[in-house]
């Protein structure tokens, strides 16, 4: 088959993908390491960067936004079955889409846990701390303290999975992942460029909210 | 480059036993790593994990007190076992240091050097944490739920957050 090099992934998808692979081991190594100053800090920039690519699920490039990628089951299941044409769709495939959803909510979901966690006579305390009562707050912490597995176990499915890609399917996915271009059917287009104006106030909507979570999320309550 | 059914069902099984492996060693890959970062030769003083354990108990007796402060009508069936369980295990605690075991000594512990370099500053500590769980006990045997709220804050402050500050890992 004719292929040529198309772009694939938009740069705010490949900044926030690395952006979580080296993240997840730092929010690992700092609470290892009792070095809760980091974790948090780290933690608000993980949290930004989740709701982030959560907004530009929806108002980024094609590639990027859900609705182009995020399939039913059934759509899975034919998948699965076999004889789906890699070569003449770029982005997610339908099994890709549920890794890419099963990822960011287990990190939001881990991160969510992190913000509530800690005691105020025992060490650091999430800045949403205050906001319930000691036994909710002792119960996620101690889920957070097993949760990051969960997160792990998915990674290391992720990782498998795109491993196997290369392995079993000569699929490299990896290359698109850090240059953006990938070898596709002559008939795929390319993916827009992502919009500057757009992926900066994506940002900045993001990074506000994580900084007034920081704050304690004043005048919720 | 048809994708084969056979090819599929063995990425997807693979995966999904390599997640569930993952999992369902979540506990001991935890026990694990502790293990790993304890680098002396020869075994972890047991009073590390005793210490551990005593501290853990100790939270959550006072977390007992606590929820129980959180709710419309606090129990003191709860309440006063819990600050006497306090008092008896801070008294312990003189015993669960021994020389050497420190953070800085290699052990999985967040107990820092300055503890047997300032061994009166934290028998002071203790003593103080012990006095405050003291003042406690008498505000739960009033049976007044905000004598007992008055004495969280001096538990919570003057005992546990005083020591942890100067003696524990604590970077926040």
């Amino acid at each position: 088959m004719t292929t040529h090099a198309v772009r694939i992934w938009d740069w705010p998808v490949r900044l926030t993908h690395w952006s979580f692979a080296l993240l997840l081991p730092a929010m690992y190594i700092t609470a290892e390491n009792s070095e809760w100053g980091w974790h948090m800090r780290l933690g608000h920039v993980l949290l930004t960067l989740i709701i982030f690519r959560v907004i530009w699920g929806l108002i980024g490039t094609d590639t990027a936004r859900f609705s182009s990628f995020v399939k039913g089951p059934v759509a899975l299941l034919t998948y699965l079955r076999g004889g789906y044409p890699h070569k003449e769709h770029k982005g997610h495939n339908p099994l890709g889409a549920f890794a890419v959803l099963a990822l960011l909510g287990l990190m939001l979901a881990q991160v969510s846990m992190g913000l509530f966690a800690g005691d105020p006579y025992d060490g650091a305390t999430g800045p949403l701390n205050p906001l319930v009562g000691v036994g909710t707050a002792d119960f996620l912490t101690e889920t957070h303290e097993w949760f990051f597995w969960v997160v792990f176990g998915m990674v290391g499915l992720h990782i498998t999975t795109v491993g196997l890609y290369g392995a079993f399917q000569a699929q490299n996915l990896i290359g698109p992942m850090i240059a953006g271009k990938g070898e596709k059917a002559l008939s795929v287009e390319d993916n827009p460029p992502a919009p500057w104006g757009r992926a900066l106030g994506a940002l900045a909507v993001s990074g506000g909210i994580a900084f007034w979570v920081y704050l304690g999320a004043p005048l919720l309550t | 480059m048809a994708r084969t059914p056979s090819l599929s069902v063995f990425a997807a099984v693979s995966a999904f036993a390599l997640l569930a492996a993952c999992s369902g060693g979540a506990g001991n890959g935890a026990e694990e790593t502790a293990e790993e970062t304890a680098a002396p030769a020869g075994d972890a003083p047991a009073e590390i994990k005793q210490r551990q354990d005593n501290f853990e108990a100790i939270g959550d007796s006072f977390k007992a007190i606590r929820e129980q402060l959180e709710t419309d009508a606090p129990d003191f069936a709860v309440i006063t076992p819990a600050a006497a369980d306090i008092n008896e295990r801070l008294k312990r605690l003189p015993d669960l240091f021994p020389a050497g075991s420190s953070m800085e000594a290699g052990y999985d512990t967040e107990a820092l050097a300055v503890i047997w370099e300032d061994p009166e500053g934290f028998a002071k500590a203790i003593e103080n944490g012990i006095a405050a769980s003291e003042d406690m006990m008498a505000a739960a045997a009033t049976g007044d739920p905000e004598a007992v709220r008055g004495q969280v804050g001096n538990l919570g402050k003057n005992g546990c957050k005083a020591c942890h500050d100067k003696y524990r890992v604590d970077d926040d």
